[in-house]
């Protein structure tokens, strides 16, 4: 037990030093690339919290763009400085993840697969309808980028300096979240939800706390996107990036806290090395996303497990 | 005196009458049979008073509170914990974490408390509270085991701690016994003595006769959703109409 | 006033394609438990094979209409071969499986019609028809509302009059309880899949002259589907064609007098609120999990 914590914390501090030395092998449009991907790590994990009880929203991505949108506006037009907005984005992600819990979990499954679609779409539209304030199509362009010190927040490697340590927090907190009881009763309410009921668990109340925690933390990755290209518009949250987070998830695996991480980190990465073929890229993930439901169903996580089984199947075979 | 009075409840499922004017009251700490053919209705008043169907009419009086259109997580607050005829069970958590989560009263945390580990001392004593339960029921051998891997009469027992680590004061126990085998048998009806004698009142719908006549201190038999007798086992057992659409059926 | 006549007119014009675009998505929730989000881009792959056939090739329209449908309905065939069949327990993954068909069909549709600005094919009917001086109904959408009109009747005739359709009903009723009764529910799944992805590539070759057609299209008609589908009644198909008309209706005159993204934000907002008060919808039953 004591041994395997050691581990875990070693892995952990070697790969944020890793993290640390990183940007400066990198080229320039790489260090971007590292920014978006400490990110939508952030992106992911906070997904996770709200699929642990079972419901899979669509509405995660939208959720991210009102942090992102509140962040936005609050800077630009009351000059209130980014310190002081990204918590706001959490904050106002989380409200409007609230509100929506009443009518949103009064369905579920299909139900409330499709409701989160359906609100979120409205939201985003909303964005795209009222040119004042939120800027149309266009959106906003021109948001202030972090002061502190004398510090270049332009600069990517600074920026990500910044992003990394935001979502090692916030990563962090999660994991806590998940680990404690509160992620033991979520567990529950997903595979018995009727047993966790009649213990007394308030199955309504967990599920919305899920969603508004998740929609929180993704408020606040929203704000780190948006303050680093200065710009904010409805496509960037639309169901295209929905579903490549659905992607991520489900490539890397959703029984592990680890398994959405690596997800996001391989496909970015292959995404990466796929540029040349900008047209394509769409098709090869269909293609993996398919490939994994059928074949891999539980995402890369399983893979070292299923590689063993194989193995095994085969020496069986053999003897 | 009346820990649970259930009062001219009715359930009805469409045009089909599951539950129809059904009365009955249980003492404190007894053990109160509810028996009847299949399809009587006797799940389905467990649901009503457990707050998973809410009732067409009539009320739930529980320590002389009505209960009646709380909702199911509620009444388990209360008090009123029921189990299941289909086997429940968290299937993929061990043994401990299913007791665990059971002990849910104890264990509330919010969110801060989580993440800054103030919960501590309440998670140690609920894993405490969870280790007792197991104990309790004597499961201790097997408490990191799979849910999914135990034996069927195991998990029912399981099923059981689940519910007994929210400390109900009234429990409700939907055929406990069934498809076990005499071993089996025996060792759950000590277990639900010992249940009682811890406390808890109990409420038990069983097809299991031999069961049933042991255990139970009173009767209610009902039949297509209507009560037919209500009193003690020896009473119910030579009440005619009772042999005539019950017993003699069998 | 005139406007407002126009306008209803405009709307039942519009709610034939409404109709067809959604009643594939109905029928194979309904038979299948599973939401085909790649519906849209069936319509999508309509349209571009007239584009393609018809405008850039020479073909007779007709003919390019009837090869949309065999096409569309093949690609249905395949995805129920291979993605909806073997996750036929697993809703979500046959979900996850057709947002990947989705982007590839997506991304087909580029290749054939190169990126750039969207298609647009000439109305192979030309001419205005004009009632009592000031109703114009183009002769290009008076055929596109009288063939969808004929191929939802001839829908409804298959589906309650014949042995097949009435399986058909019977499956999405209660899937068990169908497959009891001896019915085979992968062959009543390849009807349904067939049918609905037939009725798809319709839509999108009547669609074809009258919209821009670009890889993306299909957006916005798997959202006036899901609308379509919700309102009406999950696995409902007179209750989608009657939301389809409702809803093409309403669309059209919020798009006439205020605007197009305000018709779809408060259709989405209609689609939520039927949602939660009754989640059946207007004819619906309810789903067994
Ligand atoms: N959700 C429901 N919808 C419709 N009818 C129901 C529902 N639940 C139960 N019923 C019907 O109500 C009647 C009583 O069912 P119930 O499950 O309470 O019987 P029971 O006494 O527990 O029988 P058993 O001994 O077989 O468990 C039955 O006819 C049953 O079919
Ligand atoms: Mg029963």
């Amino acid at each position: 037990m004591n041994a395997s914590v050691y581990r875990t914390a070693v892995l952990i501090a070697g790969l944020l030093i890793g993290l640390t030395i990183l940007p400066h092998f990198l080229k320039y449009h790489q260090q971007d690339f590292l920014i978006f991907l400490t990110i939508n790590i952030l992106v992911v994990v906070s997904y996770r919290l709200v699929t642990l009880t079972g419901e899979w929203s669509l509405i995660h991505a939208v959720m991210m763009g009102v942090g992102a949108y509140t962040s936005a506006l609050l800077s630009k037009n009351f000059d209130i400085s980014f310190w002081i907005t990204l918590p706001l984005a959490g904050v106002a992600a989380g409200t409007m993840a609230a509100l929506l819990s009443y009518p949103l979990f009064r369905m579920t499954q299909f139900y409330f697969l499709i409701g989160s679609f359906a609100t979120g779409e409205a939201i985003r539209l909303c964005w795209i309808q009222f040119i004042k304030p939120f800027g149309g199509t266009g959106g906003i362009s021109a948001i202030p980028s972090p002061e502190l010190l004398d510090i270049d927040f332009l600069e990517p490697i600074p920026y990500f300096y910044l992003v990394l340590i935001i979502v090692t927090i916030c990563v962090f907190l999660l994991y806590r979240i998940e680990k404690s009881r509160i992620g033991l009763t979520l567990h529950a309410v997903h595979w018995k939800g009727v047993l966790a009921e009649s213990v007394g668990v308030n199955t309504w109340n967990y599920r919305a706390l899920a969603f508004i925690v998740g929609s929180l933390f993704v408020g606040i990755a929203g704000a780190l996107k948006v303050h680093y290209i200065g710009t904010v518009a409805p496509k960037q949250f639309d169901i295209g990036f929905m579903v490549f987070i659905l992607i991520w998830v489900i490539v890397g695996g959703y029984r592990t806290f680890y398994g959405a991480m690596l997800g996001a980190v391989v496909l970015s990465v292959l995404d990466e090395f796929l540029r040349e073929v900008n047209q394509l890229r769409p098709a090869i993930y269909g293609i993996t996303l398919i490939f994994f439901i059928l074949y891999l169903s539980g995402g890369l996580e399983r893979l070292p497990q299923k590689i063993g089984s194989i193995f095994r199947m085969r020496k069986q075979g053999n003897t | 005196m009346a820990i649970l009075e259930v009062k001219k409840l009715t359930k009805r499922f469409g045009g089909l009458i599951a539950v129809n004017d059904v009365s009955f009251s249980v003492d404190e700490g007894e053990i109160h049979g509810l028996i009847g053919p299949n399809g009587a209705g006797k799940s389905t008043t467990f649901k009503v008073i457990a707050g998973f169907l809410a009732p067409s009419s009539g009320d739930i009086v529980f320590r002389n509170t009505s209960i009646k259109g709380r909702k199911p997580f509620r009444i388990a607050k209360d008090g009123v914990v029921r189990t299941f005829q289909e086997t429940t069970l968290f299937q993929e958590l061990s043994v401990f974490e299913n007791v665990l989560i059971g002990v849910h009263k104890e264990a509330k945390t919010d969110v801060f408390s989580a993440v800054l580990g103030l919960d501590r001392k309440r998670q140690v004593r609920a894993s405490m509270d969870a280790n007792q339960v197991i104990e309790f029921i004597g499961l201790s051998e097997r408490k990191d085991q799979l849910a999914v891997e135990l034996p069927l009469g195991f998990q029912r027992v399981l099923a059981i701690a689940v519910a007994l680590a929210s400390k109900p004061s009234l429990l409700l126990m939907d055929e406990p016994f069934a498809g076990m085998n005499p071993e089996e048998t025996r060792h759950m009806m000590e277990l639900t003595r010992k249940v009682r004698e811890s406390g808890v009142t109990i409420v038990l719908v069983e097809h299991n006769m031999k069961a049933v006549m042991g255990l139970c201190d009173r009767l209610t038999v009902l039949n297509f959703g209507t009560v037919l007798a209500d009193g003690t086992p020896e009473q119910v057992q030579n009440n005619p109409d009772v042999i005539q659409a019950y017993l003699g059926g069998a | 006033m005139d406007l407002f006549i126009q306008t209803i007119v405009n709307g039942i014009i519009q709610s034939g394609f409404y109709a067809l675009a959604s009643i594939g998505l109905v029928l194979v929730f309904g038979v299948m438990r599973v939401v085909n989000f790649a519906h849209g881009e069936l319509v999508m792959v309509g349209a571009y094979t007239v584009w393609l056939v018809h405008a850039q090739h020479g073909a007779p329209y007709l003919f390019t209409v009837v090869l949309a449908i065999i096409l569309v309905t093949g690609i249905g065939l395949v995805m129920e071969r291979f993605l909806f069949r073997p996750m036929m327990n697993d809703p979500l993954g046959g979900l996850i499986c057709s947002i990947g068909v989705l982007f590839i069909l997506q991304v087909i549709a580029t290749y054939v019609g190169g990126e750039g600005p969207s298609k647009q094919v000439p109305p192979p009917f030309e001419g205005t028809m004009v009632i009592m001086d000031s109703i114009r109904i183009p002769y290009q959408r008076l055929f596109s509302i009288c063939v969808s009109a004929a191929a939802l009747v001839t829908l409804w005739y298959f589906l309650t009059r014949s042995t097949l359709g009435w399986a058909v009903r019977a499956v999405s009723m209660d899937r068990e309880a169908a497959a009891l009764q001896g019915i085979s529910t992968v062959r009543i799944s390849m009807v349904a899949i067939g049918v609905g992805a037939a009725m798809a590539g319709l839509a999108g070759a009547l669609m074809a002259p009258l919209t821009n057609i670009n890889p993306h299209m299909g957006h916005n008609v798997i959202i006036t589907a899901f609308i379509v589908t919700i309102v009406g009644g999950i696995g409902s198909l007179p209750g989608a064609v009657i939301a389809a008309v409702l809803y093409a209706l309403f669309h059209t005159f919020v798009t006439t007098y205020f605007s197009g993204t305000i018709a779809t934000i408060s259709g989405l907002l209609i689609m939520v609120l039927v949602l939660i008060v009754r989640p059946t919808g207007i004819m619906g039953h309810r789903v067994s999990e």
